[in-house]
């Protein structure tokens, strides 16, 4: 064996160590729930917790609205710019790039201070007003992933072209939206939605700072009061992530067959 | 004729003295069904910084919940601290939604504070007069609720020798272990923990305590034992912080929460005894105020009272209630043992007011600053 | 708004204002949840409760506390990104050309796509539960090996062990960003220089390193900007009390614990300008990184 490929294989090992040993630990601790013996007991504990139900729920309804609207925030943007607009794209890169330079916590920090009762958009007034200013919020979060996904989806399929010939063939806008483009990136919106849907679940400082009841913080909650069952909670929030991920995985496998059979 | 006339006005008197000593009762039970209506009107509640294992509260809203079930509570932020409640209300003054709080549970120095900025409105609850005068304001902004003393909680699995008191933690065995419940800057109950290290090495309550206090906290920084964690049941639990400040009240309710596992102890410091008192008030912008006042009823009812009590806490109408034999016994042999309640200080609102500047302007200067090695 | 005033050569609709609609959801959405607030912060940075304009704001940014809470901020974000920069290099090199099975690649890549998003409250969980005084490793190495690991100093809440849960974010998203780098690395250039009797380490030296040059270092400003700007794995394993700047800010937000409320704007707005400078090197960057990957 070469020197190069011993100092590979010891690189990898340490690497593999690092990243699963805390997996492992984190399994083995939340199995402690019951002294001197291993048992599921954490996790039971914190299915059957009414409070786990509810944030887990708002969660992942606050994902699903976030995941349409950045949807029907992008891709039509998206297209649009691709078409009839490319003179903008630079702008509307730049903007979509805001998001992963402004800390999140500086943003909830200017929704308090903007949207107050006070103001002329008094979203926090209510809760429902809060709910869709987090919403929106999760939506900027999410914004760079959605639009670079769906952008790499367009850059695929000729657009202008799909376009005109559409046009042609006698299509309006709804329809060559809605039945040409949207099919042949749903790959890509479907990627994008899954890593909105990772974010938006572990998210943590709009829901504190906005006094929402979502899952961050009932986690972080469940650190400060309970001794195991954080660490199940970390193990289902680890599952979520890795079948979001192996889904978009699958998603993309999915597409590439269809694509080779054409 | 002059008997009769006696007698009838003698009969007459003691039917009006009768009937001024039951008017009240009269117009009392009249008040209480229309502040119920009001409240049942308002629908809601918002209640800010109540975790459900301090002094019980689970229990405490569980039971007004199911005494008045058209009344939805609404909780707020369970790990806030007196001064996170104090900016709620701030930031809320012009919300009327549900992010603002009707009412509020404070350490005894953020009463006048909350008084003096204009944060409160008075109420004097029906058993007004059984709440001892010292822990109470006169014209009825903010009123004590319960007490207990400062006492340490260690994890039992992770320490093996217990400390006596706050000069013990500054051993070397006891490296890395000890934490407050939360900054300083903004909870009671870590103000008041600085507070007690600060009387266990001789100072007066007040400034000085304040001042004693930081100083020993910032030797036991330097010394590598302090821990910049919020030390609460699960930190404990799982390691972080297996020697924490609190309430004793707060410490027993975490112990039976683990339930042995990990198993651990309450200590209550030898040398000096620190009693602390939280106050209840109520927003001066709340956006349901009857809602809030009925809370402030049944928290100072018999049964709110005895719900603090099944949390290790001492009520406010404490011993008014256990002379009037309302406290059942096995109730009274459950609450930690009563010499370090008679040894105990309890600390005057001025001495607290003092204490809590020195603490909050302090604290980053003298031991802040170099928290995180 | 054209400046033709012919009326018989104009056209029945002018394309561009028409065009011009469809940026507009999109804009308007940019305006009020992204573009507002940050301008309302800058802005609120330089005023006083009366709304003048003044510098007092920034200047309360030098106070001991704030100053050694940047201090430690910055620290701790160079020490990860210079870390994950290299452990992530050395890792991308293993699977990319150490000649190790060629499913390793996938499989890594597909685990640091998941691990770079893993940031965040569970992170903090899974560390305690392994390196915590209870966790699996400590006890393991107590009870197999009579390592007390607490015992020679080590803590977990401390500026080592909160690197070491922060690197747990920034090695994978190293790896995600240099391994198409790496991958751009013509085999025939590293031929050409064996055939010109370079030794490895010379053709490290003078043709990979150079070439890879503005990819570490840009990937190096954007690790640097993720960890200043993390705050709930921070919180989630110390609770509020550690002083980096996101905790002393969230704590300023929720409690006004500073005694200050315009200090928070004047601390969001040192974050944006740290975040932003981070962002603009990794960005300038990147544009002279990719003329190689042509």
């Amino acid at each position: 064996m070469s020197a190069a490929k011993l100092w590979s294989w010891i690189a990898f090992i340490f690497g593999f160590l690092f990243f699963f040993l805390p997996l492992i630990g984190t399994f083995e601790f939340s199995l402690r729930a019951r002294r001197g013996v291993y048992s599921f007991d954490a996790y039971s504990n914190v299915l059957s917790d009414p409070q786990f139900r509810e944030t887990f729920t708002y969660s992942v309804v606050m994902a699903l609205f976030t995941i349409v609207l950045g949807v029907l925030i992008v891709a039509p943007t998206a297209f649009w710019v691709r078409l009839k607009l490319p003179k903008l794209r630079p702008v509307v890169e730049f903007i979509t790039l805001l998001p992963l330079v402004i800390p999140p916590i500086v943003i909830v920090f200017g929704y308090i201070r903007l949207y107050n009762t006070s103001s002329y958009l008094p979203l926090t007034g209510t809760a429902f007003g809060t709910n869709i200013l987090m919403m929106c919020g999760y939506a900027t979060l999410a914004l760079p992933y959605m639009y670079r996904a769906v952008d790499t989806g367009l850059r695929t399929i000729d657009v202008g072209t799909l376009t005109e010939a559409a046009q042609s063939l006698g299509a309006g806008w709804t329809t060559i939206i809605t039945r040409l483009i949207l099919p042949n990136v749903l790959v890509a919106v479907l990627s994008g939605a899954f890593l909105t849907f990772a974010i938006v679940i572990g998210e943590y400082v709009f829901a504190a700072l906005l006094n929402r009841p979502a899952f961050g913080p009932y986690m972080v909650w469940m650190g400060g009061n309970r001794a195991y069952e954080p660490a199940a909670l970390a193990v289902i929030a680890f599952t979520i992530t890795w079948a979001c991920m192996a889904l978009i995985q699958l998603a993309t496998r999915f597409s590439k067959h269809t694509r080779a059979q054409r | 004729m002059k008997h009769t006339t006696k007698k009838y006005i003698g009969a007459a008197m003691a039917a009006a003295l009768m009937l001024t000593t039951a008017l009240p009762a009269i117009s009392y039970a009249g008040a209480m069904e229309d502040l119920e209506a009001a409240a049942k009107k308002e629908g809601m509640l918002t209640t800010i910084a109540l975790p459900h294992d301090w002094c019980g509260y689970g229990d405490v809203i569980a039971g007004f919940k199911a005494k008045y079930p058209e009344i939805t509570v609404n909780e707020l932020n369970p790990d806030a601290g007196s001064a996170d409640e104090l900016e709620a209300i701030r930031a809320n003054k012009d919300n009327t939604g549900p992010q603002a709080p009707d009412v509020i549970d404070v350490g005894l120095a953020f009463g006048p504070q909350s008084k003096g900025e204009k944060l409160i409105q008075p109420y004097k609850v029906a058993t007004w007069a059984e709440i001892p005068d010292n822990v109470k304001d006169a014209d009825g902004f903010w009123y004590g609720d319960y007490y207990g003393v400062m006492a340490l909680g260690v994890n039992t699995d992770i320490i093996k020798t217990m400390p006596a008191d706050w000069a013990d933690l500054l051993k070397p065995e006891y490296a890395n272990s000890f934490a407050l419940t939360g900054d300083p800057r903004a909870s009671n109950q870590a103000i008041l923990a600085i507070m007690s290290a600060g009387m266990a090495r001789g100072a007066e309550p007040g400034q000085t305590s304040g001042e004693k206090g930081l100083e020993f906290f910032a030797e036991l920084n330097k010394a590598g034992n302090f821990v910049p964690v919020s030390g609460k049941s699960g930190t404990i639990a799982q390691g972080q912080t297996p020697i924490v400040a609190a309430w004793d009240y707060n410490l027993l309710a975490w112990r039976d929460g683990l339930k042995g596992n990990p198993p651990m102890e309450v200590i209550i410091p030898s040398g000096s005894s620190l009693a602390g008192v939280y106050v209840q008030a109520i927003s001066a912008f709340a956006p349901h105020p009857n809602a809030a006042k009925l809370w402030m009823e049944y928290l100072y009812s018999d049964e709110g009272q005895i719900g603090w009590l099944k949390g290790y806490c001492h009520p406010a109408r404490f011993n008014a209630m256990v002379a009037a034999g309302k406290v059942p016994q096995e109730l009274l042999d459950k609450l930690p043992p009563a010499e370090a309640y008679n040894k105990a200080v309890f600390p005057s609102v001025e001495q607290q007011g003092a204490n809590k500047k020195a603490v909050t302007e302090g604290w980053d200067k003298v031991v802040g600053a170099e928290v995180m090695k | 708004m054209t400046t033709n005033h012919s009326q018989a050569v104009r056209p029945l609709r002018p394309p561009i204002s028409m065009n011009w609609i469809g940026a507009v959801p999109f804009m308007l959405f940019a305006l009020l949840f992204l573009i507002l607030p940050t301008f309302h912060i800058v802005v609120g940075a330089f005023r006083t409760p009366d709304g003048s304009l003044t510098l007092v704001n920034l200047q309360g940014l030098a106070a001991p506390n704030i100053m050694s809470a940047a201090w430690l901020s910055m620290k701790l974000s160079l020490l990860t990104a210079l870390l994950g920069c290299v452990t992530g290099l050395l890792l991308a090199m293993a699977i990319t050309r150490g000649g190790l099975p060629s499913w390793f690649r996938d499989a890594t890549l597909t685990f640091s796509g998941v691990a770079s998003n893993f940031a965040g409250v569970p992170l903090a969980f899974a560390f305690i539960a392994t390196l915590g005084r209870l966790g699996l490793l400590t006890v393991v190495l107590r009870d197999w090996f009579g390592v007390n690991l607490y015992g020679t100093g080590f803590n977990l809440i401390s500026f080592t062990g909160l690197t070491l849960t922060y690197l747990y974010f920034q090695v994978p998203l190293m790896l995600l960003i240099i391994t198409p780098a790496l991958d751009g690395l013509k085999r025939e250039w590293k031929e050409a220089a064996e055939s010109l009797g370079a030794s490895g380490a010379q053709y490290w030296r003078m043709v990979a390193l150079p070439v890879l040059w503005p990819s570490l270092l840009g990937t190096f400003a954007l690790l640097f900007a993720n960890a200043f700007g993390a705050v709930a794995t921070a919180m989630a394993l110390t609770g509020s009390s550690l002083s980096i700047v996101p905790i002393i800010l969230f704590a300023q937000i929720r409690g006004d614990v500073l005694q200050d409320p315009h200090l928070g704007y004047a601390i969001a707005f040192g974050m944006i300008v740290v975040t932003g400078i981070a962002n603009l090197v990794y960005i300038v960057l990147r544009s002279r990184a990719e003329r190689w990957q042509k």
